[in-house]
């Protein structure tokens, strides 16, 4: 009798060795390991686009930092004393005098004799 | 049978290959750990060297500007075209929608392109928008193989205006001269780099950025410098250098309650744009670099010392010898051929003597002379932050023979620079006070301007009032009557003084005349000198007083209209109506 009780109680615990709960433990684990994993690839990639186009937009940047200095430079030469003269004795530019009675002046005048010129209105 | 599938064994069994597992991964572990930690040095060093480069940044050269704000020196983007033959297919269709842009040939081109090396130098210097625009039109056409290269070069947009002050940088980046080299390293800023590492394309990966150093840009720098008064300037003096025809001519404006320099021009003169064109003697700046014997301006300092010492008296008589002076074994003449008997020492410098100067230096002695002469400035470097600047010539009495001390008094037996004789001026038109000559009014960081130096005063205020009135009477009625300006008084000194032949004495019959004076004589605004070196000009008419005078004259009218300065109320000197001088009118030029 005893052998016929005890002998079905060790095949149980034989055949029923791997404990479930713990199994799922550790699976949660690996999962979760896993999906950690996973989430650090996905952020890697997200990196590396995001400094593709940190990038991409240094190099916008550079390129119209450099266009804008381009045109400044640009400006500034047509703008230059020399230029200016230039167009003045092309008379592609002149200048207009402007008549005495426009300026309201708060010191009297005084006019060069040799070159019959007026003075400038104030300078600041 | 049943006995080896029990329990134990099994359990044994398991243990046993997962100890086996275990191990395998521990040492996996182990191995990794001890890569990834122990050899992190080494293996990050290999990394870096096959992938990663030291990017440098270079830094923007900071701009200069005149005291308003006007671009004088700025940079400009420039472009290498390069070209990687291995990225070439058809050199040919590469060539014709390039070269227009590059302007270069088409045949040329399309030579250079079928080079099959990955980097060829097409072209350097191409403008940013030209560059851009083919790199446009490539990518249209759908072709390959041209890549840019940036850069930058320095452009000065006013030309020859201001060249010597401004100097220029090399085709690497270095100021050579000028303002670009005394201030090239805080123009030039500091280069920045960072650690970056390669894709296979050779693209950065932005992700493994190392360490970077940050880049420091240059700063910007205001000068002193009025643009206006600086065309003003040198209008006159181009407009001199046709009439006159002389070896150079040099003009300085100074606000002579600051030292700041307002405007300052050479002949021969360059372009910095094109600066390896320029000859050797263009590119002096003489305001600085050469030394002359300032003549008759040098006056004022015997006249000042002696007063300041209490030695004479503005009013005090001089014997003037009736103009032939025997002292040392040898004869001093006035020039002009004047002969004066009695003189105040205020006339003294009214009518220029020779002899009464000589007489006032005498009267101080050698040694008190000498130390006027030093505490003027003379000798020494005025610190003007310009490159190449002298220190003159002034021997100390111990070099000196009986004779020096007559002829020094006179503007002989001495070299002076035109930046120091300005500054000599500009020191009676503020009180006696010797200022340092500044250039720079401030920095981009800045918002105050510098402040004004005091060098040393001289002498007191009352005695250079008294310089003053003497000043005024030059122009008035003496040498100088040819430097009047309309509406504005005038103070000032003429010099004339025959040029040292480097074999030893004086060249005959040519001669560096000056003026250096101020206006408006009340209330000083403008301390200027303008030096014309060797004019074409006969020696009757060779003098300071009738050729550097008037051109002082045009450049002060429109210096006084441009700044709008309030007229004189004084009647004597502002009106050029009653102006006359030994030789009354301006000389002709002789045929060159």
């Amino acid at each position: 009798m005893n052998r016929l009780h005890t002998q079905p109680s060790n095949r149980r615990r034989t055949n029923n060795g791997i404990e479930v709960p713990l199994l799922a433990q550790w699976l949660v684990v690996f999962f979760m390991l896993g999906l950690l994993g996973l989430f650090f690839v996905y952020l890697k990639n997200q990196q590396h686009a995001l400094g593709e186009q940190t990038r991409l937009v240094e190099q916008k940047i550079t390129e119209l930092r450099a266009h804008h200095d381009a045109l400044n430079a640009k400006v500034t030469a047509l703008t230059s004393r020399g230029a200016l003269q230039r167009r003045l004795d092309e008379k592609y530019l002149d200048l207009i005098p402007i008549t005495e009675t426009a300026i309201a002046r708060t010191n009297p005048t005084s006019n060069s004799s040799e070159e019959k010129a007026m003075r400038t209105a104030s300078f600041p | 049978m049943q006995k080896k599938f029990t329990s134990a064994a099994l359990g044994q069994r398991i243990g046993l290959v997962c100890s086996f597992v275990a191990l395998i991964f521990t040492f996996f572990a182990f191995r990794l750990v001890n890569l990834q930690v122990g050899g992190h040095e080494k293996f990050s060093h290999l990394a870096a060297e096959k992938h990663g480069v030291k990017q440098p940044i270079a830094a923007v050269r900071g701009n200069i500007f005149d005291r308003h704000g006007e671009i004088l020196a700025v940079n400009v983007p420039v472009r290498t075209v390069y070209a990687d033959g291995t990225h070439i297919k058809d050199p040919l269709a590469l060539a014709h929608v390039a070269a227009p842009f590059l302007g270069l040939p088409e045949k040329e081109l399309a030579l250079k392109l079928a080079s099959k090396r990955p980097y060829v130098v097409i072209r350097s210097g191409i403008s940013e928008l030209d560059a851009t625009a083919m790199m446009r039109a490539l990518e249209e056409s759908k072709l390959s193989g041209l890549y840019l290269q940036p850069g930058s070069e320095r452009s000065y947009p006013n030309g020859k205006m201001l060249s010597h002050v401004l100097g220029f940088v090399d085709h690497s980046g270095h100021g050579i001269d000028g303002i670009e080299r005394t201030f090239d390293k805080e123009l030039a800023g500091r280069d920045g780099y960072r650690h970056i590492e390669h894709d296979r394309k050779g693209l950065e990966i932005v992700l493994y950025r190392g360490q970077e150093e940050p880049v420091i840009n240059g700063t910007n720098i205001y000068l002193t410098i009025d643009m206006g008064l600086q065309a003003i300037l040198e209008k006159q003096l181009d407009s001199a250098m046709e009439t006159y025809k002389p070896a150079g001519a040099t003009a300085i404006l100074v606000d002579p309650k600051t030292g700041e320099i307002l405007a300052m021009g050479s002949r021969p003169n360059y372009d910095p744009n094109h600066y390896s064109e320029a000859t050797p003697e263009e590119l002096r700046n003489r305001a600085v670099t050469d030394m002359y014997e300032p003549g008759s301006v040098f006056k004022v300092v015997a006249a000042s010392g002696a007063i300041n010492e209490g030695i004479v008296t503005e009013n005090s008589t001089i014997f003037c010898e009736h103009g032939s002076f025997l002292y040392g074994g040898k004869i001093l003449h006035d020039a002009h051929g004047d002969y004066f008997g009695d003189l105040s020492v205020r006339d003294v410098l009214v009518h220029s003597s020779n002899i009464g100067a000589a007489k006032i230096a005498m009267k101080m002695g050698d040694t008190k002379y000498y130390e006027y002469v030093r505490r003027f400035g003379f000798g020494e470097k005025t610190n003007i932050p310009l490159p190449g600047e002298i220190s003159g010539l002034v021997n100390p009495p111990a070099r000196w023979d009986k004779l020096t001390i007559t002829r020094m008094a006179m503007g002989h037996a001495i070299a002076a620079t035109p930046i120091q004789v300005v500054m000599e001026i500009a020191c009676i038109a503020n009180d006696g006070k010797l200022m340092v000559p500044q250039l720079i009014h401030h920095r981009d960081q800045e918002k105050e301007k510098m402040e004004p130096i005091v060098r040393r005063e001289i002498i007191s205020s009352k005695v250079a009032e008294i310089i003053n009135g003497a000043l005024i009477d030059v122009v008035a009625r003496g040498t100088a009557q040819h430097a009047k300006m309309d509406g504005y008084s005038v103070a000032g000194k003429t010099g004339t003084a025959q040029k040292i032949n480097t074999h030893g004495g004086y060249l005959e019959g040519r001669y560096i005349v000056s003026f250096a004076g101020y206006f408006p004589a009340e209330k000083p605004r403008i301390a200027g000198l303008v030096v014309i070196d060797d004019a074409r000009i006969g020696s009757i008419a060779n003098f300071g007083g009738l050729v550097a005078a008037p051109i002082f004259s045009k450049i002060g009218e429109a210096s006084a209209r441009y700044l709008d300065l309030l007229p004189s109320s004084t009647g004597a000197s502002v009106s050029k109506e009653n102006a006359s001088s030994p030789s009354s009118s301006i000389p002709k030029v002789e045929a060159p």
